[in-house]
């Protein structure tokens, strides 16, 4: 008896393929803003971040950022990072928005982020609910 | 959540591992269960269950609930 649980996994070489990718974006956006050095470091920063998380072997939390060792609980744990990571960044941009207008300034980009945040939440508790 | 996966492992003398593939989690999941700090979600509950010829009710404890 072998549960299917390929709905959890993905290959091992996505995150070197997609640091590599996003490397690609930065060394581009650098590019265009005048800054071909700081785009290099990122694309080998990502790059190096990439490979050694496709390299890796052996522990758990490797695996499971990776992709190739995930289960329904490591799916739960990401779950619940992602919920942490955007706690963190509601409060950050909570933050930057307040500390824009007691600057003088009308808060954004933080008030933008924020509007767009919310928004996101709401429009994805609707879904869900509607999804049952 | 109290369960009997341990002692019914043991009874067929398999290491978490081998119990891990035949479920297709890790072995730290299987790890976990036993140890109580993970809840497996209804299907690996049922599949453990039948892997084992027990029912749900047999092999987890929900006086805790």
């Amino acid at each position: 008896m072998i549960k299917d649980c390929s709905r959890f996994t993905r290959s091992r070489w996505f995150m070197l393929a997609f640091s590599v990718a996003l490397g690609g974006v930065v060394l581009l956006a650098s590019w265009l803003g005048g800054s071909l050095a700081s785009g290099l470091i990122g694309l080998a920063v990502l790059t190096g971040f990439g490979l050694f998380v496709s390299l890796a072997s052996g522990s758990e939390t490797i695996r499971g950022l990776r992709g190739d060792g995930r289960d329904e609980r490591f799916a739960l744990m990401d779950l619940r990072a992602t919920a942490i990571v955007g706690q963190v960044l509601i409060i950050a941009v909570i933050i930057g928005f307040l500390v824009e207008i007691a600057r003088g300034h009308n808060g954004n980009p933080y008030g933008w982020l924020g509007a767009l945040g919310g928004l996101s939440y709401v429009l994805a508790v609707a879904y869900f609910r509607w999804r049952g | 959540m109290k369960n009997q996966v341990r002692a019914l492992r043991l009874q067929k003398d398999l290491a978490q591992g081998q119990l891990a593939e035949a479920m297709g989690v890790s072995r730290q999941t299987i790890n976990s269960i036993e140890n109580e700090r993970y809840t497996p979600s209804l299907p690996l509950a049922i599949a453990l269950a039948r892997y084992f010829g027990v029912t749900v009710e047999e092999m987890f404890d929900d006086q805790g609930l």
